[in-house]
């Protein structure tokens, strides 16, 4: 443990934190407090040792701060000189006011009385330090949703999703057990055993659109294997365009060559991401692949036939 | 370590039980720590002044006897150094840890964490129960994020390298004025110090490192900036009709001004700001979405498709 850095500046933070929280904690378990702080509990013994010889001038018993905690329960007492909890830096108040603009956001429409009091705090805060209050975060997704995956994670329960695929342009309604979330890409996902492809799928969480508490389905047996489809091989050149190329094809700057070769799961996927790039990228093989993107294409220009 | 530790806890504690204003002679008498020359403890003084300031704690310095002004005074006000945000309640501490808790593993997560223990001292217990069930989080955005808060903050330019539509990386100096993510995209906003107009720029295109500039003028950041107005005034400036084939392309749909029931498909028009985002978009949703209007966007897509089935037939 220990994460928090150890510098005696970050130390000397952390005591002049400690004591107005041991304030409004007194009896804390040593362990539990450890853990608020984010050290290891004999670094906070160190912390508290230090804590012990520091009090007002004169530094006689009846100055020094009075602190117990020997038997694995902490209190302190004669520690009023810096026992409110010092103002928040330029740092955390910028973390405070962007957290509560998306808590804002995540907030049911309803609920006015929790937006007009969380404004308020923005009010607040932005009155008191030099930080501009428009900071604005715009939640991708409902706030109920990733509360809802989080908790049928840990119940290890079902949820009835409606989820807007990008690539089929469809918006289905899925059964699922959620296994895992994950962020990659700057994108947020959920695997999950997906009862209606009876086997373990990836969505994007800012894609659902919904989700609700479902009953457990009757165990099915799942087909997981199946769930590793073969990879697509595929081959593409760049012609223009090339940072709208990388970020749709997910490709690193450093390792843009002229003809890459590329994987992925779906040919619908390949196929439209082409088309998107609108004659920036070329595939180069395999043949048919190169072939369906043309026939659709041609099939494209036919509809603007008459229109 | 743990000599200098105290030391600065103790200077802090007799600054901030002080009334009036302590001279550096009375400190050196009555706070423990300082010891050996007096140079060297006047040198001490010096750094721990330094390092209570880092820390952010305001000494006020002032005489505390008008009629010897040549030795200065010291203390902190309390009211510089607690926390005040007024009366509280319960619930909007639970508010104020959730915003906390957005940060879980992103950018500002140790900032954000130090902030809730701050919160939790306040001795107002969070009410947590009288929030519905949400869990908002927000996800890393570049690696140097608290470079530009800190700016931001500091009112200090920023400068980066910018990938522009051809991957040539340009050199940017703004100065910032917010920060924000939309569509789990993070942007930064501010004036454009070379081009004198307002620039906004996606985090996830700044190549490489984001370094802030130094500088003694600061600068204001315009009343009720707001970085998506400008966006949007922007974006309505141009206007689109599109053919969508019946419960096809919701994204597109959710975007339109107004629908026209025409049997097959539908027509919707709507508002787009950039044309071969709008083409590639139209693109993507192949033979289910048709652009109709402006006719140098149609002429535009029919020529891409060509071009496409040229060179991959």
């Amino acid at each position: 443990m220990a994460k928090s850095p150890q510098t005696p500046l970050s130390r000397t933070a952390r005591l002049l934190d400690l004591v107005p929280y041991l304030s409004s904690h007194q009896g804390i378990e040593l362990r539990t407090l450890a853990q608020d702080f984010d050290v290891s509990q004999s670094q906070m013994i160190a912390d508290l040792t230090t804590l012990w010889m520091c009090g007002l001038p004169g530094y006689t018993p009846l100055e020094l701060m009075d602190l117990s905690f020997d038997s694995g329960f902490v209190t302190i007492h004669n520690a009023e000189t810096l026992a409110r909890p010092r103002t928040l830096n330029d740092e955390e108040s910028i973390a405070l006011l962007l957290g509560l603009d998306l808590v804002i956001e995540s907030l049911p429409q309803e609920r006015t009385d929790l937006k007009t009091s969380a404004m308020e705090l923005v009010g607040k805060l932005s009155a008191r330090t030099s930080i501009p209050a428009k900071l604005s975060a715009i939640p991708a997704m409902p706030g109920s949703v990733r509360s809802l995956i989080e908790s049928a994670l840990l119940k290890k329960s079902a949820l009835k999703i409606v989820y807007h695929s990008s690539y089929s342009d469809t918006i289905s309604t899925r059964l699922v057990v959620p296994l895992e979330l994950r962020v990659e890409g700057g994108h947020e996902y959920v695997w999950a055993l997906c009862h209606n492809a009876h086997a373990t799928r990836v969505f994007r969480l800012d894609r659902i659109q919904s989700a609700e508490v479902a009953p457990l389905p009757r165990a099915q047996p799942m087909d997981v294997a199946h769930a590793q489809s073969a990879m697509i091989p595929y081959t593409i050149r760049i012609h223009s365009r090339p940072r709208e190329v990388m970020e749709r094809f997910s490709l690193d700057k450093d390792s843009l060559d002229k003809d890459l070769q590329l994987t992925s799961y779906s040919r619908e996927w390949i196929r439209r991401s082409v088309l998107a790039s609108a004659g920036s990228v070329e595939i180069v093989g395999p043949d048919d692949l190169a072939q369906e993107v043309a026939a659709a294409a041609g099939a494209i220009l036919k509809e603007y036939i008459g229109k | 370590m743990s000599r200098k530790i105290e030391r600065l806890i103790n200077l802090t504690i007799a600054l901030l039980a002080t009334k009036r204003f302590i001279t550096k002679s009375e400190i050196f008498r009555s706070v423990e720590g300082y010891e050996g020359s007096d140079e060297t403890k006047e040198r001490m003084f010096e750094r721990d002044k330094d390092d209570l300031r880092n820390l952010g704690v305001v000494i006020e310095v002032g005489s505390f006897d008008p009629v010897f002004e040549d030795e200065a005074g010291y203390r902190i006000k309390p009211e510089g150094y607690e926390l005040d945000l007024g009366s509280i309640t319960g619930t909007q501490v639970a508010l104020l840890s959730l915003a906390a808790e957005a940060w879980r593993g992103a950018a500002l997560d140790g900032a954000a964490h130090s902030a809730l223990t701050k919160l939790r001292s306040m001795g107002v217990e969070s009410d947590l129960d009288s929030l519905p069930a949400i869990a908002p989080r927000l996800n890393t955005a570049h690696k140097d994020f608290q470079v530009i808060t800190t700016a931001i903050a500091k009112r200090a330019r920023i400068s980066f390298h910018y990938l522009t539509q051809t991957l040539l990386s340009q050199v940017r100096t703004i100065e910032p004025y917010a920060v924000a993510t939309k569509n789990s995209y993070w942007y930064v906003a501010g004036l454009d110090v070379a081009k004198g107009q307002l620039r906004t720029f996606r985090l996830d295109r700044i190549d490489g490192q984001i370094r802030s500039i130094a500088s003694e003028t600061g600068f204001d950041i315009p009343e009720g900036f707001d970085v998506f107005d400008s966006l949007k005034s922007e974006a309505s400036l141009n206007e689109a009709v599109l053919d969508i084939r019946k419960g096809k392309a919701q994204l597109l749909r959710s975007t339109a001004l107004t629908i026209t029931d025409l049997g097959e498909w539908d027509r919707i028009t709507m508002n787009y700001l950039d044309a071969s985002r709008l083409v590639d978009l139209v693109l993507w949703h192949g033979q289910d979405v048709l652009i109709i209007s402006p006719k140098p966007l149609r002429d535009n897509i029919v020529a891409r498709l060509n071009e496409i089935v040229e060179s991959h037939g």
